[in-house]
């Protein structure tokens, strides 16, 4: 449980955040009018009810709803209205004592609990072992000892949840204790008991007040229980279990009478967890990478791609991607990439180099998608493809390594049982075949310990393995373009330099094109024939390697090459390391004209205005900056101290 | 692996310990003496002490404990105060009425529990909330007037099923499965929206995973990515909160079977408690906290055989 750092810079706002909470909910409001207006009629019940609640009438039993009675009368012909009302203030407060007892135990033996490691093995142990107890059974055995004393038994009822209870409290109280704050007023010398109180359970108020809406309602559904197998007050006192059990006696003749008394009840439970369903902020769930739904591009109609394209050859066309009612990702992104050449697709964090890879096959995550422009793959374009079309490519014709090679693999299952799935749906092939291949593939990605590999759980090999097991498992279906999304940046550098070796072995031996993402241009350099430099969501400058890396036009490239520690050492007549200042502008903030203009060093009025792709002045490819005649070569002065070298 | 185990039997063992001197010292505190319900109203006041006496009820209650948890470990729980008969053999014939309903009650929970979570958490959108404002309604009715309603429809209006009563698997299967239909439905139908929420939970958690991404890219295809990868990966938490339900349903049959006359172990309890059938009121303490205490300690073993990751240390 993770709690928000403004609630605990100001501690004693909570209050007036839940009576907001309240307030703002329609369902809370509900709610709680009807279990405070409940207990007002009943209070009141002698007031204003025509009869009352042991008054029989043995003229009018079991009548359906009539003028006189609005709720219908029982067997005696009492007032059904009048019983249900008056047994209501007592079943509620009598609930209550549940969540008392059961939160005055647990607070305290909660804040000592976080405090003291001792105190947490001994509370710990014994919030399990009440657990354990079976709480109905327990409870039984308990009126067998009091009788149906329901205070007590309520009571006794809320010391059996103190395990539960303990449960979601001691949670909190454990990471609260570990935030800075209470660490901090334990060492300025405030009493570890004051400084609970004081910081911890102030905190915990939410929780508190959640779990004791929640227990009421349990607490009213248990002795409605109990009333109802005839363990709670005894007759003629009108409880609401005991009225359905009664009820249930007459279904044949009079079915109506389940209904007012069943209804309070349900609704008076209903109504306990819907606010503490409010109170808890709801059930959010975090944002999927899946989905069975997926939002498809209109078809493009006839219009066929600008320039034809090859077989096994990838061509993104003026590429939009954005986030649904929401801002755009990525702009016109255009990329060629020819068979058996590798491409860099370079940039900071954040410049959209990674929802462009996952656009290709159609993993974008539900919530983005591609808004135009097309992602030609030989004659199908990708952008517009559904599920079924996908599916035959993805792993067959383009596959996909993703950036943290741990996180890759499905930690439940066998590096083989996962290898081998994948073989027999890709290559066709029966479950011995395919366990053969799994192991072929993981001998030609340059593994030694086939055997324990394919044994083993992912957690059981090392990053590097782990990235080597999820290039083989993206080369089972034979694929013409490998897809790398930062592959080697969480791996140590002399893995990183195997994995590159492995990329570069497939590219040669088997005329695989690779497109890599990656923001680190030693490795461009290492292994790309191209390189396209991508800038908060657009393309920037692109060609080949050695044109851009050596003479970069677009002083974003510029002022990357100069901050890479890599590209240092070549360039030698250079002892420092550049940093960029500022950072990428965030989707929806971009500045009109160009995007790069905030942090250029060579900033001048025309940049403001849109600014167009066009062919390098020197060697070929394309860059995006209106002054591009003016920068080439300066990419010296992206190493002079920052304000030194100034803008011109 | 082995003190894992054995540490988690001791644990079990202290449980139990617990529970029994619980129950023990609430007998020993509850106004009845077994020689006033044995022998009812009509006995003098020196039959009854004479009785007690014969029993030990007169000595300490440290000596009684001992004694009884002595007995228990010989397999005797003693014999009713009510009609003498042995309480071990009359549990013994309950068991299976109340295993019945606790396991297909459970099962049927899962498996409505899992479809509604499954589909909030992959669905997303007004299927969600449709999902999470029923299964708050299922969270909060009551079982017995859910069941009392499925009576009123299914026995009083369609006739299609029998209200109340119970026939034994081994008398007829046919009529023993009619007479569950109703108990289990309404379990299901109460007890699902537990599982049914930590589903949606799990689930909407283990759709987050990298991995996925992975599976998607290798053309697996998204149903089998949900159903195998995402539901495994979210199974544990699922697991767990089937197991307490289960846990509840055991201890709190006593609901289900009073509503529909079933001779479980939980009617016997209400029976037993009516009556102040002191032994019996023990001994059933005992039986239910003994199934929590499997269940508890076979969830553990489940877990550890499920999470690769907890199987490795």
């Amino acid at each position: 449980m993770t709690v928000s750092t403004t609630s605990i810079v100001r501690p004693r706002r909570t209050d007036r955040r839940i009576g907001r909470m309240v307030l703002a909910s329609p369902t809370a409001l509900l709610s709680l009018t009807w279990l405070i207006g409940l207990v007002a009629a009943s209070l009141s019940a002698p007031l204003w009810l025509a009869y009352g609640p042991l008054d029989q009438d043995l003229t009018a039993v079991l009548q359906g709803p009539t003028a006189a009675h609005p709720l219908g009368t029982d067997e005696l012909g009492r007032d059904l209205l009048s019983r249900i009302v008056t047994a209501a203030a007592p079943t509620m407060f009598i609930a209550m004592l549940t969540p008392i007892v059961g939160v005055a135990v647990a607070i305290p033996l909660t804040l000592w609990a976080a405090r003291s490691r001792r105190a947490e093995l001994v509370t710990n142990r014994v919030a399990e072992i009440v657990l354990s107890l079976p709480g109905m059974v327990i409870i039984m055995a308990v009126i067998a000892a009091v009788g149906t004393n329901m205070v007590v038994v309520m009571s006794i009822f809320g010391l059996l949840l103190f395990g539960a209870i303990y449960k979601v409290f001691f949670g909190q109280a454990k990471s609260l204790h570990q935030q800075l704050f209470v660490e901090a007023a334990a060492v300025d010398g405030v009493r570890p008991m004051r400084a609970s109180l004081r910081h911890v359970l102030p905190n915990m108020s939410t929780t508190v007040i959640v779990q004791f809406v929640l227990i009421f309602g349990v607490g009213i559904g248990m002795q409605a229980g109990l009333a109802f197998i005839g363990l709670g007050p005894q007759p003629p006192e009108p409880t609401w279990g005991g009225m359905i059990q009664a009820a249930s006696k007459f279904i044949f003749q009079q079915p109506w009478m389940m209904v007012p008394t069943g209804g309070v009840l349900a609704l008076t439970i209903i109504a306990a967890n819907a606010l503490a369903d409010v109170l808890s902020g709801g059930a959010a769930k975090p944002p999927p990478l899946i989905s069975l739904r997926r939002r498809r591009l209109p078809d493009a109609g006839n219009a066929a791609p600008a320039e034809p394209v090859a077989d096994r050859e990838l061509v993104i066309e003026d590429l939009v991607i954005g986030v649904d009612d929401g801002p755009q990702l990525v702009t016109g992104v255009s990329l060629r990439v020819a068979q058996g050449t590798v491409m860099g697709l370079v940039g900071e964090s954040g410049c959209g180099k990674s929802v462009t890879s996952y656009a290709m096959l159609g993993l974008l995550a539900p919530g983005l998608s591609v808004r135009s422009g097309r992602i030609q793959w030989g004659g199908l374009d990708l952008a517009r493809a559904g599920e079924s079309t996908l599916q035959r490519v993805r792993g067959h014709e383009i596959a996909f390594i993703s950036q943290e090679p741990a996180r890759a693999l499905d930690p439940m299952f066998t590096i083989e049982w996962q290898l081998a799935a994948s073989v027999r749906r890709l290559r066709n092939v029966g479950r011995r075949e395919a366990k053969l291949v799994a192991a072929r593939l993981l001998t030609d990605v340059g593994i030694v310990d086939v055997p324990r590999v394919l044994k083993s759980y992912p957690h059981q090999i090392s990053g590097g393995m782990a990235q080597r097991v999820a290039i083989a498992l993206a080369l089972a279906g034979t694929p013409s373009l490998l897809i790398a999304d930062e592959p080697t940046t969480a791996l140590d550098v002399t893995v990183q330099a195997e994995i590159l070796d492995l990329l570069r072995s497939l590219v040669a031996e088997r005329g695989m094109s690779v497109i890599l993402v990656t923001h680190d241009l030693g490795v461009v350099a290492d292994i790309c024939d191209t390189v396209s430099v991508m800038y908060a969501g657009e393309i920037v400058e692109s060609g080949s390697v050695r044109d851009v890396l050596l003479q970069p036009a677009h002083p974003y490239t510029m002022a990357l090459l100069a901050s890479d520690p890599h590209t240092i050492a070549e360039l030698d007549d250079t002892p420092r390391l550049a940093s960029i200042p500022g950072q990428v502008p965030a989707p929806g903030a971009w500045p009109q004209g160009c995007r790069f203009a905030e942090r250029c060093r060579f900033t001048s009025i025309e940049c403001r205005s849109p600014i167009p792709l066009d062919a390098r002045v020197v060697g070929e490819g394309v860059v995006r900056c209106i002054r591009r005649d003016d920068v080439q070569g300066r990419e010296q002065e992206w190493r002079a101290p920052s304000g030194a070298g100034g803008r011109s | 692996m082995l003190i894992f185990v054995l540490k988690r039997v001791a644990f079990a063992i202290l449980t139990l310990l617990v529970a029994s001197a619980v129950a023990f010292i609430l007998v020993h505190l509850s106004g009845s003496t077994p020689g006033g319900v044995a022998l009812g109203q009509s006995a003098t006041p020196e039959q009854v002490r004479d009785y007690n006496a014969a029993i030990g009820w007169y000595d300490p209650w440290v000596v009684q404990y001992a004694n009884w948890v002595g007995q228990v470990l010989q397999g005797d729980l003693g014999v009713s105060l009510i009609d003498g008969r042995a309480i071990d053999a009359d549990i013994a014939k309950r068991l299976p009425v109340t295993a019945a309903l606790a396991i297909l009650g459970t099962a049927f929970s899962a498996l409505l529990g899992i479809t509604m979570g499954v589909a909030a958490a992959v669905r997303g959108g007004i299927v969600d909330r449709t999902i999470t404002v029923i299964s708050g309604i299922m969270l909060s009715l009551p079982a017995f007037w859910v069941g009392v309603l499925l009576v009123y429809f299914f026995s009083v209006k369609a006739r299609l099923l029998p209200a109340t009563g119970f026939v034994p698997f081994h008398v007829d299967p046919e009529a023993w499965a009619r007479s569950l239909v109703l108990p289990v439905l309404t379990i299901a139908l109460t007890a699902a929206a537990g599982i049914a929420r930590q589903t949606r939970a799990s689930m909407a958690e283990a759709l987050t995973q990298e991995h996925l991404r992975t599976l998607r890219a290798v053309g697996t295809p998204t149903t089998r990515i949900i159903y195998v990868h995402a539901l495994r990966g979210a199974s544990l938490p699922i697991l767990a909160s089937i197991a307490i339900q289960f846990i509840v349903l055991f201890g709190g049959s006593v609901i289900i079977e009073v509503l529909f006359a079933l001779p479980g172990i939980g009617q016997a309890m209400q029976a037993a408690v009516g009556s102040a059938d002191l032994p019996f009121v023990q001994a059933l303490v005992l039986v239910a906290t003994l199934v929590v205490v499997v269940v508890n300690l076979a969830l553990e073993l489940l877990t550890l055989a499920l999470d690769p990751k907890l199987r490795a240390s």
